[in-house]
């Protein structure tokens, strides 16, 4: 190993051996160079441009070398004359959204100039809370029991030691987020344990949490990253809006020294840093191709991110980095139709058709996974009668009033609070067959039997049909009849680019690449399992804040 | 010998299917069947291919700073549509007034309506 690109005293994880063993990088082009020829010969056929360049030179390929991945498309090397402007500073930051904005003030408060390279016109970010832990109130063995558990709800899947990173980092990391954005004017509040009842005595232990909330709805951690950028520039970090990165610059041993960004008029600035690129540019769930190929299950889902094409992906491909192999973590939400806090409430569940399908006690963040078909496509319908507010005392969560519905009911006139108003899909109606309607169900006789039949069950005391929980079962029989028609789409994908515990780029060997850090979403290792965990309310943004954070300390310090 | 060639088929055709069916994808496909695009009603009001593409027989793809020069830019377009209920198109939280006009206004196939996917109550009819 040359010097300085070597992780000197760091034995390799199992998580780290896997993503090199199986992951998709530069090095299966060697290995699939024999298929790669005569994929390109056949391209080629079709239209001669391809036919005089190898497809193993264009696109890259699965893990095995079988596969050729057009979203996988090599840059086009930008010539030097066609580069508008040089600009140099420290560090360059890709991407201005929670990891993005956060890695740059951090990078400049400990003394380095700073560019953020961003692909929208202004910072964007979404959701609203992120998550730590205040060390300062928690027991140690508590912390390391709630590490165990995070790591068993990835499957096992993940590194232990990002998972304990953002533990032992994230109450510091999450407090200054919170500081520094009030000093740009967010109206950002500490919710401390509100969001984590469930787990502030975890295994017998203590916990205590910091929670920033940018919110209520429709303020959110966008407009957040707004404001972060606002202390940012004002700190003196220079923002370069409507410039989407285009590839990294590297020498010729390999280190990355710069970003190529590409203007709206289509003229290239180059941005050369002189301690590192941090690449902060989210996930791929806007690339069809890309979330077709990683998470077939996702192929019918709504999206609600837009323009995330894991530009960042193919950039840190093509300098050598490694993605993590098939097998990505997805998160599928609908915390808007209704209440949130009634997301996770067992009352009768139907599809689409309007028949039950599935035990309701699994959570909605679970659900995709019974409605991945082109039908359902992550639609369903909570089904309750007028008695909820008595009979589903104690269940998760938190029961709202029928006044306090109609905020969540778009037939129902008037200002509505905290929601997104044309995310609100709450009803409510005299009769089955209207409620029917108003759910947009598409087979009213289906709806209406399996309303019937789910009556007789909670008669008969035993759910012999899906064996829900006897205290859960509640009849729907007294109008007027509620329903909350959600619809779950993709919040994030949440796997990445192999990284070490210092959130540096690693190559298909291993080995550190030089001048290249990766935070967020488009950093792997921190998740494994089929969906992400809401073990830890927060937990995503709380670890984009704790990663940034670190990584622009790191990479201005060097 | 004879299974080598059956895997060598295989791969190719993986090679060839993945990369292919994502590259025909990307590529707009003007059937016959096709209803007025957007194309044509420039066409109609006399704008010629030259008009956008530097090269219509190799046409590019054209970058947006092409239709501001007539449309102006995004936030007099944001003007125009001010009094769109229940919002401005042209005025976001996503794109502030400066969305990518080809995300909904496409030239050689139908346009449609980004917006639609996460908000469909909003019914905006796109030119
Ligand atoms: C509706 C919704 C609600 C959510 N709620 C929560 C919540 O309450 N708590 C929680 O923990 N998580 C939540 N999440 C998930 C969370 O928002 C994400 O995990 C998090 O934003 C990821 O941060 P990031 O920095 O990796 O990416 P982002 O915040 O998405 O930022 C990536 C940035 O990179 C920019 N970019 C992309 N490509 C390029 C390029 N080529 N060049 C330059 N810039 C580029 C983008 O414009 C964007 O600004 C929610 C997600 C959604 C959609």
């Amino acid at each position: 190993m040359s010097k300085g690109n070597s992780r000197e005293g760091q034995e390799m994880d199992s998580y780290t051996r896997t993503v090199l063993d199986k992951g998709l990088s530069r090095r299966s082009l060697l290995s699939g160079v024999a298929a790669g020829a005569v994929g390109a010969s056949v391209l080629g056929a079709g239209g001669d441009a391809l036919a005089a360049k190898p497809a193993a030179d264009v696109f890259g390929k699965s893990s095995d070398g079988a596969a050729t991945l057009s979203f996988l498309k090599k840059p086009v090397p930008v010539a030097d004359k066609d580069v508008k402007e040089t600009l140099t500073f420290d560090v360059v930051v890709v991407g201005a959204g929670a990891a993005g904005v956060t890695a740059a003030l951090s990078a400049r408060e400990n003394g380095a100039t700073v560019a953020v390279v961003q692909k929208a016109p202004f910072a964007l970010s979404q959701g609203n809370s992120g998550t730590g832990i205040n060390l300062g109130k928690s027991d140690k063995a508590g912390v390391e029991a709630l590490c165990a558990r995070i790591v068993a709800d990835s499957n096992h899947r993940c590194n232990p030691a990002l998972i304990r990173q953002w533990a032992y980092n994230s109450g510091e990391a999450v407090h200054w987020v919170i500081d520094r954005a009030k000093q740009g004017g967010s109206p950002v509040i500490d919710q401390g344990n509100l969001q984590q009842g469930a787990i502030v005595k975890f295994g017998g232990y203590n916990l205590d949490f910091v929670t920033s909330f940018f919110g209520p709805k429709p303020y959110t951690t966008g407009d957040g990253m707004r404001h972060l950028a606002i202390t940012a520039e004002k700190a003196g970090v220079k923002f370069f809006y409507n410039m989407p990165a285009d590839q990294l610059v590297q020498n010729a041993s390999g280190e990355v020294t710069g970003v190529i960004g590409k203007g709206k008029d289509g003229k290239f600035i180059k941005f050369i840093a002189r301690k590192g690129v941090i690449m902060a540019t989210g996930d791929y769930q806007n690339n069809k191709a890309m979330s077709d190929y990683f998470i077939p299950d996702l192929k019918y889902m709504g999206r609600k991110q837009i323009g995330k094409t894991g530009d960042g992906f193919n950039m840190i491909y093509w300098a050598g980095g490694v993605i993590e192999p098939i097998g990505h973590t997805k998160m599928l939400h609908d915390f808007d139709a209704g209440p949130a806090l009634m997301c996770d409430m067992p009352f009768l569940a139907v599809n689409r058709e309007g028949k039950r399908f599935v035990n309701e006690i699994v959570e909605m963040s679970l659900l995709n996974n019974y409605l991945r078909d082109a039908k359902n496509a992550g639609h369903y319908s909570q089904i309750f009668d007028s008695d909820y507010m008595t009979k589903a005392t104690g269940w998760p969560g938190r029961l709202f009033s029928p006044e306090e519905l109609k905020n969540y009911m778009p037939d129902v006139p008037g200002p509505k609070k905290g929601v997104f108003e044309s995310q609100i899909n709450t009803h409510v109606a005299d009769t089955l067959e209207e409620l029917a309607k108003k759910l947009e169900i598409l087979d009213t006789a289906t709806f209406v039997a399996s309303v019937k039949r789910y009556n007789e069950i909670v008669a008969s005391g035993q759910d012999t049909d899906f064996g829900k929980p006897a205290k859960y079962l509640i009849p729907v029989e007294k109008p007027p009849f509620y329903g909350i028609h959600r619809r779950v789409r993709v919040s994030a994908i949440c796997s990445g680019m192999l990284v070490d515990e210092s959130h540096r780029a690693l190559d298909a060997e291993g080995k550190v690449i030089k001048g290249l850090w990766v935070v967020g979403n488009l950093g792997g290792g921190f998740y494994g399992g089929v969906d992400y965990p809401l073990t830890v309310f927060g937990m995503s943004l709380g670890r984009c804040y704790t990663f940034g954070y670190l990584a622009g300390r790191q990479v201005a310090k060097l | 010998m004879r299974k080598s060639f059956f895997f060598f088929l295989m791969l190719l055709f993986a090679a060839v299917s993945v990369g292919a069916g994502a590259m025909a994808a990307q590529k707009s496909k003007p059937a016959a069947s096709t209803p007025v695009v957007a194309m044509d009603k420039h066409a109609a009001k006399g704008v010629k291919c030259e008009n956008c593409h530097a090269n219509p027989k190799k046409p590019q793809p054209v970058a947006m700073d092409k239709c501001l020069t007539c449309h102006g830019d995004g936030a007099a377009v944001a003007k125009r549509t001010a009094s769109v209920k229940p919002t401005n198109p042209h005025d976001s939280r996503h794109f502030g007034t400066e969305a990518d006009c080809n995300s909904c206004h496409h030239q050689h196939k139908p346009s449609e309506s980004l917006c639609a996917d996460c908000h469909p109550s909003f019914k905006f009819k796109v030119p």
